[in-house]
């Protein structure tokens, strides 16, 4: 009977050695603003990132994967921070983020250093990926790619002569707006006026009244986070400069706006011309699959955003890799620089030799309707 | 061997330790950090605890310390010790222009002025692009050494000299000085006080040697912006020197201990870190006014 018993613990510790040695991960690092006011970033993103690996529960050639969240607050030094954690602490194979330009600026030679990828979701700085960085990733549309194409529909679709740029201070803001108005000089616009502002401005009445008294403006290219687009917007409406408060110009906007900037700003909205990747209405099945899936689990009323599908975008990419048989940071990276046309809810990657996604053909404009729902332009 | 001496050579030799047994990256990282806040919460400790002159614009010295030695490395190619010696003039030359204002205000309109100070310099690194880049920053900064021990090493054996320093001009005549301008400025002009100079003097000092502190912080992260020496900077310094303990010298390098170290630990507490870091410095702030040396002194008095 004892001999049995001895036999059976000895069975029992060795299939646990056994399966502990079967068990094979892939540690994904996730630096996210979860405090600040880009929380709303990692509040959306982390609901992304839950739900795809809710779906690959069972794993992805035999791997797991295995995430660690970290706050990076937008900031610079507390990515930085972060990042260090996370690469001492967790050893990631692979780090997701960060959202704001300048943090992700920050963090990129270290992971660069550490031999680590980073797949980003959010940045539009145009250097993240004209460093000469190997290990860095984005999915997201840099600004050239989103402010090009606003300039050209201003200009030939909108019949747009003059613009006043407004945008906030940051890498990100006077990168889209230089993006935006080289072109648009270029094809014979005229800038009335570039406004920037810092992210801790919260009333807008005297930019609106100040842009009331430029005379005709028929566009305003805007590059700010959510919050200060809602009340950016009202200030223009109530100034009576937007379509939306009964005046002439078009408000325009990048990707940066999530689905549901509409709701919040009211009426304010109504004639907001915007360029958009991911699409609530798109018929693509991968799309409507995701939206049903992050209904079941967040709520039959929530519509997912952009935010929400990027962050989600980035595992399915990750999970790829390791089907196409990555096993570690290096392996990874290789398997993500032969990404071509893969098809993920945000349309399909395919990474240029700097790591960016050259596929925009998903890329469309829509116009919010007097409804504040959206009407797909066929741009 | 006095008591204060034994203290000493103690913390000598435990912050000789302190980067072996903390091997990480992560945590070597972190003490390099601390060890520049220690820096900054001393050099405001100068001003507010021992000339009792509320200053809200310390980070503006901070920012100047970090740029001024980051674009005379960068774009003149100096050396950092030269760059961090004209770092710490420049600082401390701009502390004498706000104390050319300071030594005509007190109380409040010292601190709505101090606060205009640090919005206007930090206003200048956003908008003087030419010069600092603005809001598009400075990367692929270099630190003086790229260990993170030796780094530690520095900016501690730095923060142990200005200590030093500053425990032996408060020990001083002028320390007197000082205390006697923070009690009542009436009082120890009444005594033959020159309130201008020594008002004046503490605002230089602290000014250098948050500069000082400053020339360290961008080849520590490797990226300068100037979100990062936003007025939000000057509150956190303030925090680190009320938490330990105004106008004592062990105070601010506890509180600044504390307060690097804290938010670090609370990360596994995920979006619940920021509220706890909150709540404990408000119970401080409400339980321990006199801060963490007030608090050790009750309960030793207790203990008695």
């Amino acid at each position: 009977m004892k001999l049995a018993l001895k036999g059976a613990i000895l069975a029992f510790v060795c299939a646990t050695f056994a399966v502990q040695a079967q068990e094979k991960v892939i540690r994904v690092g996730v630096l996210m603003p979860i405090s600040g006011p880009g929380s709303y970033f990692g509040v959306m993103g982390k609901e992304g990132i839950d739900l795809a690996l809710e779906q690959l529960k069972g794993g992805v050639n035999g791997y797991h994967l295995q995430v660690q969240y970290e706050d990076s607050a937008c900031s610079p030094l507390q990515a930085t921070n972060a990042v260090k954690r996370v690469l001492d602490q967790f050893r990631p194979h692979i780090v997701i983020g960060e959202e704001c330009s300048d943090a992700s600026l920050a963090i990129a030679p270290i992971l660069e250093q550490a031999k680590v990828p980073q797949l980003n979701a959010g940045s539009v700085t145009m250097k993240l990926t004209e460093s000469g960085y190997r290990y860095v990733f984005r999915i997201f549309p840099n600004a050239a790619q989103q402010s090009l194409p606003l300039a050209k529909v201003a200009y030939d679709r909108l019949g747009a002569r003059t613009a006043v740029i407004l945008y906030e201070k940051t890498n990100a803001g006077n990168d889209n707006a230089d993006g935006f108005e080289k072109p648009f000089v270029a094809m014979g616009g005229k800038v009335l006026a570039k406004i920037d502002f810092g992210r801790d401005v919260n009333d807008f009445t005297a930019i609106a009244t100040r842009i009331a008294s430029l005379g005709r403006v028929d566009v305003l290219p805007t590059f700010a986070l959510e919050g200060q687009q809602v009340r950016l917007a009202q200030a223009l409406a109530q100034a009576k400069v937007v379509r939306g408060g009964g005046g002439n110009a078009v408000q325009m906007g990048s990707i940066w706006l999530p689905y549901g900037f509409d709701q919040k700003a009211g009426q304010a909205a109504e004639g907001y011309v915007r360029i958009v990747q991911f699409d609530p209405n798109e018929k693509r099945r991968i799309v409507q699959d995701f939206i049903r899936a992050f209904r079941a689990k967040y709520g039959a009323d929530k519509v997912p955003t952009h935010i929400n599908s990027h962050a989600y975008d980035t595992i399915l990419l990750i999970a790829e890799a390791v089907r196409r048989g990555a096993t570690d940071s290096e392996s990874i990276r290789e398997r993500f620089s032969g990404f071509k046309g893969v098809e993920v809810t945000t349309g399909r990657i395919s990474f240029d030799p700097k790591g960016q996604n050259s596929d925009l053909s998903v890329v469309h404009f829509v116009e919010t309707q007097k409804d504040l729902s959206w009407k797909g332009l066929d741009w | 061997m006095s008591a204060r001496r034994i203290y000493f050579v103690v913390s000598i030799l435990v912050l000789a330790a302190l980067p072996w047994l903390i091997a990480t990256p992560y945590w070597r990282g972190i003490l390099v950090l601390c060890a520049m806040n220690v820096l900054l919460a001393l050099s405001l400790n100068l001003v507010i605890g021992y000339t009792g002159q509320l200053n809200l614009g310390q980070s503006a010295f901070f920012g100047i310390g970090a740029y001024v030695s980051t674009i005379l490395v960068k774009s003149y190619g100096w050396n950092f010790w030269l760059a961090a010696v004209a770092a710490v003039g420049a600082a401390g030359l701009l502390g004498l222009a706000l104390a050319a204002f300071a030594v005509r205000l007190r109380g409040h309109y010292l601190a709505i002025a101090s606060l205009g100070f640090a919005v206007i310099t930090y206003q200048v690194l956003v908008n003087w692009e030419n010069v600092t880049q603005g809001v598009r920053g400075i990367y692929g900064i270099m630190p003086p050494f790229s260990h993170p021990a030796a780094l530690f090493y520095l900016v501690a054996g730095i923060a142990v000299l200005v200590y030093v320093l500053i425990d032996n001009l408060v020990r001083s005549p002028v320390g007197d000085s000082l205390r006697a301008i923070r009690e009542d400025e009436v009082s120890a002009a009444s005594l033959g006080i020159n309130r201008a100079l020594w008002k004046a003097f503490a605002f230089c000092v602290g000014a250098a040697i948050a500069g000082l502190a400053g020339c360290f912080y961008p080849g520590f992260v490797g990226t300068l912006v100037p979100d990062a020496f936003n007025i939000v900077e000057s509150f956190t310094m303030m925090a680190m020197v009320i938490v330990g303990g105004m106008g004592t010298m062990i105070g601010p390098v506890l509180g600044a201990i504390v307060l690097t170290f804290l938010p670090e630990l609370l990360r596994g507490f995920g979006e619940l870190r920021l509220m706890i870091y909150g709540i404990a410095l408000t119970l401080v702030v409400l339980f321990m006014p006199g801060g963490m040396v007030q608090a050790w002194m009750a309960l030793r008095a207790r203990l008695r």
